[in-house]
């Protein structure tokens, strides 16, 4: 199992390989693609290891692997191999055209790997300073995916993420300190004492009083990777900014893996200090994210921005669920994880191609889309729709759960505010995106040299599309099962 | 874990080390010119280091002693010298005027902060008589400082500053109040790198933008 998860995290190195050998677009993202596709079938592997056996813990807690983590491994690997198939026609076409230069080229597939692989490591250590580690980690792989393009505007796109994310994380850290001090009274002195399932299981023992700061600390500081309002102020630029793949990982996988942090400072807390004071953090949080991004959705014009408030509602729309708690809620949180992170990759990648063909991150400028190019307008559509929540796919799903478990929770208040924001949501962003579908096509040479980028760029959208459907017909049996297991991790 | 009280030396000499934080995290808030703003940091840095060789003497911490030498080799020398160098007198920096407010009610502002710091870490939240009640709030007050000359502030350098001065309080904070801390090292030397990095991301975007104005100049003297 060791083998397995160093596998699952360092598969995605192979596209920094590929790029450091001088590999072009094509054979560094086709190996790029090959080593995500290890690292899930690594995190397949890992989870139906962890449904029949304890959770993996090695190496002085340094290494730890439960369903939860192995839970968000499968999520961002997915997320990895489907911007990593993305890549390869995207990549191909810029440098055809001459926009990237090689170079530039090679730089993205080596940070898009190195960023990949920090992430997966986040979801297999049990030590909360390494955690804090990778995930500042991760930020600095994937400021260089922001600027890849060195204009003014994606230069200052980056150092806004850069910094701000940096002193989002530095707060994390003062977090963890707090959180390492709370636990005074068990006289630690190793690494032990900071690895988190001897923490969670010895939770009763901490002192309440500096374990809310550190809570408090802890949901600021990641929150900031997370994208959660107020800290949301580098997102939009970031997303819009980056490379429509990079895009679809800092949306899909990255503010995930802020979330995971929040969600193991979230299950200490809850076990010492019950759910009253987490709740009125998470929903307090949530709400303002869900507010934020569905009224900055309603005038906007640059439809990756769109995307980009779309993912601080829907991780606000987590937060929520979290904060809802409960097996209900929790399971809802996940699932929507999950499901988010497949729509947002679609839709991101979608809008890679349109504006490959197009030229422009306007929406008003591209129109007929659905006759152009069917595959990628029936994707952005269908995308869409899946993401906004409607049926039959799985968001519509997981919402449905979440606003169950707000009303198991008691107040009506909440899930009522919460279902009159998502039909908000829901009319700001559908009436960009169906005006970019519908209407008269414009007449757009493929951006593409052949005919296999071509296919490469639709191939992520409806593997994409196709998951979402069955997610959203059926829970499989596995999946569910990985799931009740990770609610019974941290509660 | 061991406890420093508030009267014994080292809690006195870490509570003058947390003050004179302080004073040059408002200091730095109050000046104007670049040059200042990395020499305040690189002294609260050597102030820090001294903190931190204070403390590896009074818990008899190896890993201390380790922290101490960094920072002072790393945050007191390297960083402010490369930032000289490399930033100000290569990008021909002279007087910040990108602020959002003024000078006073910056300082006005990073006053009720420092009010606010104490509030929040006073009550019941740190055990009487240790050096630690002296010494957080004065911490939190150097991290609230250093994110607000984050936050009045626009160019580049001076955000870059204002996020070390940040790193310096959290490790202000982690030394008195969780000298046992066992990644305090490694996290220390990881935004080091941190700082490393960001300073590569404010040198390349302030060359870039340097290129730009300078053809732009051109292109206004070709006319005619």
């Amino acid at each position: 199992m060791i083998a397995l998860a160093v596998l699952a995290a360092g598969a995605p190195l192979t596209g920094p390989l590929a790029a450091a050998c001088g590999a072009r677009a094509r054979v560094a993202g086709l190996a790029q693609a090959a080593g995500a596709a290890v690292a899930l079938g690594c995190a397949v592997a890992l989870l139906v290891a962890l449904l029949h056996h304890a959770p993996l813990l090695a190496w002085n807690g340094f290494l730890y692997v439960d369903a939860l983590g192995g839970f968000f491994l499968l999520t961002v690997s997915g997320v990895t191999l489907l911007a990593a198939l993305g890549s390869i026609g995207y990549m191909a076409a810029e440098e055809q055209r001459g926009e990237l230069s090689r170079l530039q080229v090679r730089l993205y597939f080596a940070f898009f790997g190195l960023f990949a692989s920090f992430m997966l490591g986040c979801f297999e250590t049990g030590n909360l300073g390494l955690l804090f580690v990778l995930v500042e980690a991760s930020t600095l792989a994937s400021v260089a995916l922001v600027g890849i393009e060195g204009r003014a505007r994606s230069l200052e796109a980056a150092w806004k993420y850069v910094i701000i994310s940096s002193l989002g994380v530095t707060i994390a850290l003062a977090g963890t300190l707090f959180l390492f001090y709370s636990a005074s009274a068990l006289h630690l002195g190793s690494n032990l004492g900071l690895t988190w399932p001897f923490l969670f299981a010895h939770a009763h023992a901490l002192a309440p009083q500096s374990l809310r700061l550190a809570f408090l600390l802890a949901v600021v500081g990641y929150g900031t990777k997370v994208g959660l309002v107020p800290m949301h102020t580098w997102l939009p630029d970031a997303h819009a900014e980056a490379p429509s793949p990079a895009s679809a990982m800092l949306s899909a996988a990255l503010l995930n893996t802020g979330m995971y942090a929040v969600i193991r400072f979230l299950a200490i807390t809850q076990a010492r200090l019950g759910g009253t004071y987490p709740r009125a953090v998470l929903l307090s949080f949530g709400f303002a994210s869900i507010i934020v991004g569905a009224l900055f959705m309603v005038r906007q014009g640059n439809f990756k921005r769109l995307f980009a408030y779309s993912s601080v509602e829907h991780m606000g729309i987590i937060a929520v669920a979290l904060g809802f708690g409960g097996v209900l809620g929790l399971y809802g949180a996940l699932l929507q994880t999950l499901n988010h992170a497949l729509a947002k990759s679609v839709l991101f990648l979608s809008s890679g191609d349109v504006s490959l063909r197009y030229r422009t991150r306007e929406a008003e400028k591209v129109s007929g889309l659905l006759a152009a190019v069917p595959v990628t307008g029936g994707a952005l559509l269908l995308g869409s729709f899946a993401v906004l929540g409607s049926p039959p796919f799985g968001l519509f799903l997981s919402e449905l759960t979440i606003v169950r478990a707000g009303f198991a929770h008691g107040s009506p208040v909440f899930p009522l505010l919460l279902l009159a924001l998502l039909g908000l949501a829901f009319v700001a962003f559908a009436r960009t995106t169906t005006g970019m579908v519908t209407g008269p096509p414009a007449a757009t040479p493929s951006p593409y040299g052949d005919r296999g980028s071509a296919a490469l760029t639709a191939a992520p959208l409806v593997i994409g599309m196709a998951a979402l459907l069955v997610l959203g017909l059926w829970i499989p049996a596995g999946l569910d099962e990985v799931i009740r297991h990770s609610i019974a991790v941290i509660t | 874990m061991q406890t420093l009280s508030s009267s014994s030396t080292a809690g006195v000499l870490l509570d003058l080390c947390g003050v004179l934080m302080l004073l040059l995290a408002f200091a730095c808030l109050a000046s104007k010119l670049f040059n200042r703003y990395v020499a305040y940091y690189g002294t609260q840095s050597v102030v820090l280091s001294f903190a931190a060789g204070t403390a590896a003497v009074a818990f008899h911490s190896a890993e201390l002693w380790i922290l101490a030498a960094l920072t002072l080799a790393i945050k007191g020398i390297a960083i402010p010298v490369a930032a000289r160098r490399l930033l100000v007198r290569r990008l021909a920096l002279k007087r910040d005027t990108a602020m959002s407010t003024g000078l006073s009610t910056s300082l006005i502002a990073g006053g009720a902060l420092t009010a606010f710091a104490y509030l929040v870490t006073r009550p019941a939240l740190l055990p009487h008589g240790t050096v630690a009640v002296a010494v957080v709030p004065l911490s939190t007050a150097v991290i609230l400082l250093g994110a607000l000359s984050m936050v009045v502030r626009r160019h580049t350098i001076a955000q870059l500053v204002g996020w070390l001065i940040v790193e310096n309080g959290v490790f202000l904070g982690g030394i008195t109040l969780v000298s046992t801390f066992p990644f305090i090292v490694e996290a220390g030397i990881f935004l080091d790198l941190v700082a490393g990095v960001l300073m590569m991301v404010v040198f390349v975007s302030g060359l870039t933008r340097q290129l730009a104005g300078a053809s732009a100049e051109e292109l206004k003297e070709l006319r005619g």
